[in-house]
């Protein structure tokens, strides 16, 4: 588990490894991209629940954060997200991303199960990772 | 056919009427029968010609019906073949749409099936939805009860307003050092602080001033000492520090000298510059005791002593101090048994109208007629009453007795006159301070005008609008209200001025000083002024010499006390001046 959470972690971070001025688009992404698959899965209701208590949980570490008011329009459903990290330095943004991916796939994770976790992941983001922890990630 | 009827006719019967009659007279017949007969045989070859037609005629007709009924016959089977062909054509459309309805019902039926498995999905979803919301929730809800524990844990072991572990955490750490420390066969020290004149500041300044000067204390003391170090507070301003690794008791003094001078800079808080000692007794483990209990307790009492000694100093315990303490534990006690057995008695000091000489009042003072101490003045056992809350009893029995002797000596025909009496912060904030009051005038029957009570500035203006309400219900009975020992505390001119006070009484400590020190002249003299523009008596107490008396009255002062006029005396003596009248004591 530890090593399986160690891979997925390392997986969002490398995503995360964007030039500065890419990185809030990519968050942004990776965040839609993994919302269609989730919001199949668990509606919006349940993606909702799980986004707005992961931003709870990262603001401890990153007060700036906007608190969870998710639009139900698809293409501003991050809105507020991008907000939060255009205040930021790219360097900044890209922590905080990274640690709210981490902690919403974490408690992800522990609802059901590492297995699907990375399934739901490899479907929202694919399997062509180019680097070595993808690699790893996708061989799981 | 008619015409078929007549040529039967004629050819079945001749012209004769007679059967076979031509063959007979052919050779012999004329020739005129002859051309009939050939006639007639040429009719009758006619005749047979025409049946030859007819007959001929009746097979075309009879085959012409033939061949009409075969044409009927076939149309007939055609007619089947058409009927089978068409039955067999609706048996087709039949098959035919038994298949279509088959397909149609197929075609519904997948088409159920898929509308339903589209339902149980959105279902499954919204399904899903609620469990990760609802589990979502159980963790935000355990998450609280685990945070609202640890609360309740930190609660239970710290102090609301200085978050510094309080008495339980510090016993149990004791318990854990000593036991620490008999294993290593090392020392560790107590140290039991008291924060000194700290009731005042409270009593002038109130309860938030204290509360903020006790959370700035509490940072300094942690501010002083190691991590290892635990600093709580044991409530009021009691604070205790143990220091769990010394290697000598000199350590211990040298944390109490960096807490000395780390508390002398003021403490600024609400526009105050606040100064405040403390006074630190240490106890040192094993020597001075063997558990925590004793440990603490031994160093409160060396605290006694480090306050008796001039106060913010620090003292180590020693062992003939116990003696001390025990002494004042005795004293609570008998001041208990005091108050059952009726060993208070009041003594009364004159208070004099400068102007006439005339006794126009009296003040209670309260002594203890101690059965083996003899005669105590209040400051032996006061405080202590009022550290152990005896002082209310003892206030109301002070408050009844003063009224039931003034109402005595007016019984006895004396000059009616006020008696004061003292009253504590404790008495005057009791919830049946008022009623306690009322209720004591009502029982010894003096009236409410010959009453006074005296309070001191910190307790007039602590909660100023509480006080104000409590004064003026007083004033409201008629009862007299006077500030006793004015220009020692911190007094509000605005609620002075708001107050229905009576009476200024001017500090003995000015009154003292008046006729050496200019300053404290000047403050008497505009306490006087003060006093009269607000329409207020003025008293001043501690008189003790001509001088004061004649600069008092050169003021145009309106009373005096002291020991000029009058030391405070028994009942019966007060009522023996009353009766003599007082010019005769003092030169005038």
């Amino acid at each position: 588990m530890a090593t399986s959470d160690l891979l997925r972690h390392q997986k969002i971070n490398s995503l995360m490894a964007q030039p500065p001025e890419k990185v809030a688009d990519a968050a942004i992404d990776l965040w839609g991209k993994m919302a269609i698959q989730i919001i199949s899965i668990v509606g919006e209701g349940g993606f909702n629940s799980l986004y707005a208590r992961s931003v709870f949980l990262t603001q401890a570490s990153f007060p700036w954060l906007a608190p969870a008011d998710l639009s139900s329009r698809q293409d501003q459903r991050f809105a507020q997200l991008k907000t939060s990290f255009a205040g930021q330095t790219p360097a900044q943004a890209g922590a905080a991303n990274s640690l709210l991916l981490i902690t919403f796939t974490d408690i992800l994770a522990t609802l059901i199960g590492e297995p699907l976790t990375t399934s739901i992941l490899r479907s929202a983001w694919g399997n062509d990772a180019s680097d070595s922890a993808g690699k790893e990630f996708t061989n799981e | 056919m008619n015409r078929n009827d007549n040529d039967g006719g004629a050819s079945d019967v001749d012209d004769l009427g007679q059967p076979g009659g031509i063959s007979q007279g052919k050779d012999r017949l004329p020739a005129g029968l002859e051309k009939e007969r050939k006639r007639r045989e040429s009719a009758v070859i006619d005749d047979e010609a025409a049946v030859l037609r007819r007959e001929n005629l009746a097979s075309t007709r009879e085959d012409a019906a033939h061949v009409r009924e075969n044409a009927a016959g076939l149309r007939e089977d055609a007619a089947h073949l058409r009927e089978g062909a068409a039955q067999a054509r609706e048996g087709e459309a039949h098959v035919r749409e038994g298949a279509a309805t088959a397909r149609e019902r197929e075609i519904r039926a997948a088409e159920m099936t898929q509308a339903a498995s589209d339902d149980q999905m959105i279902r499954l979803r919204q399904v899903n939805a609620h469990l990760v919301t609802a589990t979502i929730e159980a963790h935000k809800l355990a998450e609280q009860v685990e945070t609202a524990k640890v609360e309740l844990d930190h609660l239970a072991h710290h102090d609301v307003l200085t978050d510094l572990p309080n008495r339980i955490l510090l016993q149990d750490r004791l318990g854990q050092a000593i036991e620490l420390a008999r294993r290593q066969g090392r020392q560790l020290a107590v140290m039991f602080m008291d924060l000194d004149q700290f009731k005042h500041i409270n009593d002038s300044l109130g309860h938030a001033v204290g509360d903020q000067l006790l959370q700035s204390v509490a940072q300094r003391l942690v501010g002083c000492v190691r991590h290892s170090d635990t600093v709580s507070r044991q409530g009021g301003d009691e604070f205790v520090l143990l220091l769990p690794y010394i290697e000598h008791a000199e350590d211990a003094a040298l944390s109490a000298q960096k807490m000395l001078a780390a508390l002398a800079l003021p403490h600024s808080i609400d526009r105050h510059d606040l100064h405040i000692g403390v006074s630190i007794g240490i106890s040192i483990y094993p020597d001075d005791g063997q558990d925590a209990e004793t440990l603490i307790k031994n160093a409160d009492t060396a605290m006694y002593h480090a306050k008796e000694n001039g106060r913010n100093n620090y003292k180590f315990f020693e062992q003939d101090m116990n003696a001390r303490a025990v002494q004042r534990q005795s004293i609570e006690a008998c001041l208990r048994r005091a108050l059952e057995r009726q060993e208070f008695v009041l003594h009364y000091q004159p208070k004099i109208n400068l102007h006439s000489g005339a006794i126009v009042g009296v003040e209670a003072l309260i002594r203890w007629q101690h059965p083996q101490h003899g005669l105590l003045p209040p400051a032996q056992f006061v405080p202590i009453a009022e550290d152990c809350g005896l002082i209310l009893p003892i206030g109301r029995w002070v408050l009844r007795e003063a009224c039931l002797q003034a109402r005595a000596w007016q019984d006895a025909g004396l000059q009616p006159i006020t008696v004061a009496v003292n009253t504590s912060a404790i008495e005057f904030r009791a919830k049946d301070f008022l009623e306690n009051v009322r209720a004591t005038l009502a029982d010894t029957g003096l009236e409410p005008r010959y009453l006074e009570l005296e309070l001191t500035e910190s307790v007039l203006m602590r909660d100023a609008a509480s006080t104000d309400s409590m004064l003026h219900a007083l004033a409201g009975l008629g009862v007299k209200l006077a500030i006793d020992d004015f220009g020692t505390g911190y007094s509000s001119l605005s609620y002075l001025k708001q107050f229905p006070i009576d009476t200024l009484k001017i500090d003995q400590s000015f009154v003292n000083q008046i006729t050496s020190n200019p300053d404290d002249a000047t403050i008497v003299s505009a306490v006087i002024g003060m006093g009269k523009s607000l329409r207020q008596s003025v008293i001043a107490e501690g008189v003790e010499t001509a001088e004061q008396y004649a600069f008092l009255l050169g003021q145009q002062c309106d009373e005096g006390q002291g020991y000029y006029f009058g030391h405070p005396v028994a009942a019966e003596a007060l009522a023996t001046l009353l009766q003599t009248g007082i010019s005769t004591t003092f030169p005038h």
